[in-house]
């Protein structure tokens, strides 16, 4: 009986071998790391998931996957019992040891670099595409997500011709409760600076601020993301928590944007020159609308 | 007050519920092996030579993640159980807990000063590297510990109150300088600190669990030695004295060992709260208050305890996993909020 089986997969390997030369490619993908994930389905894999991370959130059909946790909380026997043959995640997937594990039951891991920089998004797209068999269509992406980002780039130096940056904070909180401010060396800068905003906070990292200090920088833009409500409700949430924040310019001229949260994890992911386009219109009302 | 239970029935019943936890920690996870498989692969990890044919997988997962984390947890649940004993006897207090004498928050301490401190100790080689974390929560909790044992020392004597209020403000401190590292840290440390204060069992590997086992049988071997002092010190500290106990030496060794140990505990752990807490009341309700069963005892107890815990933790939902403060938490607190109804804490 046994042999039987043995035989039959034999021979059906043998046959799935024959067919494709993508045989020696990883078949079953587990990816730790939300834009990772975005890629790997954006490159065709989507298929090849078996389990994906909490930050895994978009395209909505991942949420339906076996969920492996919290990236820097990985556990060996739980992502082994989804029998993949490679784990995929940016370098803030952990811990150590789990690593070590998974990797010694014969499983590759492959790291990526969260690094918010165009190099660094043309050496994972490589990579991502060589692992999953399609490296044309990763060079496609990626030039097609060069040029979004150039004409990102000239539409705002036309738009900054004619007016200059709007000091913009970015609010990040919980259904508008005690936002945290974004400050630098953190994605949401980085996000705001290719928006064509001028960040008003100084500080590093995402900070706590009193609302009368927020209140005293005076933005023209505000820019929320929060984690518990989207769209209206989370704008409202925001302006009753936050009264003060009524009484600054941006409010006054309704100025307030919102940005998915998602966004700001794990690196460039698929979606972002599309969200960058939206927040720049936002920024300079008077420019024409860049084409998305 | 009678012993509802005889020792010898209780060190019987207890030794089979740590083999039963022991067994089901190596033959349950979220890979399930045929059980003839974790069998064989159990013989075979013990020396015995059976065909190795099919069985690496099984044998990967036993011995490479199942055992080092079994192992792991029968000590840090025997040591966490054990000091809270030690405490308890200290305090003679049934409410104390081995946070009490600071080295639980030293130890957090010392962990936010690595995980956010990290990145500027930068030139540090990199086998050591691994380790720094471990090592600073070990040195913060014995850190603090003494600070509080210290404070509580006045001319040759040793004040009990002193050293408990001690242990409160620096608790406080510790506390609230975590805070500090808290704030000061960025989006992804934060979540470290945050997962560590919850404690896991996760990516148990022998070399950092050597450390720790050794220090947990010596604390478990010498700790039930005192169990007489221990007996005698519940009558007071004078009438320990007069019974001729060197009060000062047995107060010291209670909190040398608290400190070693549970310092190792967390060290390999992180923080898992309630099990110093509530294993010694369950042995206690179960045996009477005797040291010389309640120390072995609450040593069994606390590790099957830990590792029906991880079970929990590991199985509930896998493939993810829970961090295992949040389970012992949840079987402990409301446990202790029964004995508080019940008039007996």
């Amino acid at each position: 009986m046994r042999l039987s089986t043995s035989a039959i997969a034999l021979v059906v390997g043998l046959l799935v071998n024959h067919g494709a030369q993508a045989s020696e490619l990883p078949q079953r993908w587990v990816s730790a790391g939300g834009a990772l994930s975005e890629w790997v389905t954006a490159l065709g894999g989507e298929s090849k998931l078996v389990g994906v991370d909490t930050t895994s959130q978009h395209p909505a059909s991942l949420k339906a996957l076996p969920s492996i946790g919290y990236q820097r909380q990985l556990s060996a026997e739980g992502i082994l019992s989804l029998r993949p043959q490679i784990l995929v995640g940016t370098e803030e997937m952990g811990p150590p040891p789990v690593l070590a594990q998974i990797r010694s039951a014969g499983v590759q891991v492959e790291m990526f670099s969260a690094q918010p920089d165009l190099p660094t998004l043309q050496g994972n797209l490589q990579h991502l595409g060589k692992l999953l068999g399609d490296e044309a269509k990763a060079r496609e992406l990626f030039t097609g997500y060069e040029q979004a980002l150039g004409q990102q780039k000239s539409w705002l130096t036309k738009a900054q011709a004619t007016q200059k940056a709007p000091g913009v904070l970015l609010l990040l909180g919980h259904a508008g409760g005690k936002p945290l401010i974004a400050g630098k060396d953190t994605a949401a800068d980085w996000v705001l600076q290719q928006a064509g905003g001028r960040n008003l906070a100084t500080h590093s990292g995402y900070k706590p601020f009193s609302v009368e200090s927020l209140a005293g920088l005076s933005p023209d833009v505000l820019v929320f993301s929060d984690r518990a409500l989207s769209g209206d409700a989370a704008r409202a949430a925001l302006f009753k928590e936050n009264p003060i924040l009524a009484a600054t310019p941006a409010a006054k001229s309704g100025r307030v944007f919102e940005l998915d949260p998602t966004l700001l994890v794990g690196g460039l992911g698929p979606r972002l020159p599309h969200s960058l386009v939206q927040l720049s219109a936002g920024f300079y009302p008077s420019q024409a609308k860049p084409a998305p | 007050m009678t012993t509802p239970v005889k020792p010898k029935t209780l060190f019987i019943g207890l030794a089979l519920l740590c083999v039963l936890a022991i067994w089901l920690s190596l033959a349950l996870g979220p890979v399930s092996l045929p059980l003839l498989d974790t069998l064989k692969a159990a013989l075979r990890l013990m020396g015995v030579p059976i065909e190795a044919q099919g069985l690496e997988q099984a044998e990967l997962i036993l011995g490479q993640i199942r055992l080092p984390r079994t192992l792991l947890g029968l000590a840090v649940g025997g040591v966490l159980a054990l000091s809270g004993v030690a405490m308890q006897g200290l305090f003679r207090n049934p409410l104390a807990d081995p946070g009490l004498v600071g080295v639980s928050s030293g130890a957090a301490l010392g962990a936010a000063i690595a995980i956010v401190g990290g990145t500027f100790f930068g030139g540090l080689p990199d086998a050591f590297g691994p380790y720094l974390l471990s090592l600073c929560a070990f040195l913060g909790g014995l850190g603090v510990t003494a600070l509080v044992y210290r404070l509580g020392r006045r001319n040759g004597q040793t004040n009990v109150a002193t050293m408990l209020l001690a242990g409160i403000a620096l608790t406080a401190l510790a506390s609230s300088a975590v805070g500090l590292f808290t704030y000061l840290a960025d989006d992804a440390t934060l979540r470290t600190l945050t997962f560590w204060n919850l404690g896991s069992l996760n990516g148990a590997s022998y070399s950092r669990l050597w450390p720790l086992l050794l220090v947990a049988a010596a604390v478990s071997l010498w700790l039930p030695r005192r169990a007489k002092a221990l007996n005698a010190l519940l009558l007071g500290e004078s009438e320990a004295s007069h019974l001729g106990i060197d009060v000062e030496r047995l107060k010291r060794e209670l909190v040398f060992c608290t400190a070693l140990g549970v310092g190792a505990a967390v060290a390999a752990a992180g923080m898992i709260g309630f099990v110093g807490l509530v294993v010694p009341h369950l042995v206690r309700l179960l045996a009477g208050p005797d040291h010389r069963v309640l120390l072995p005892a609450s040593v069994l107890a606390g590790a099957s305890l830990l590792l029906f815990a991880d079970l929990v933790a590991r199985l509930a939902l896998a493939p993810a996993e829970l961090p295992i403060g949040i389970v012992t938490a949840f079987i402990g607190a409301p446990f202790f909020l029964y004995l508080l109804l019940r008039g007996r804490a």
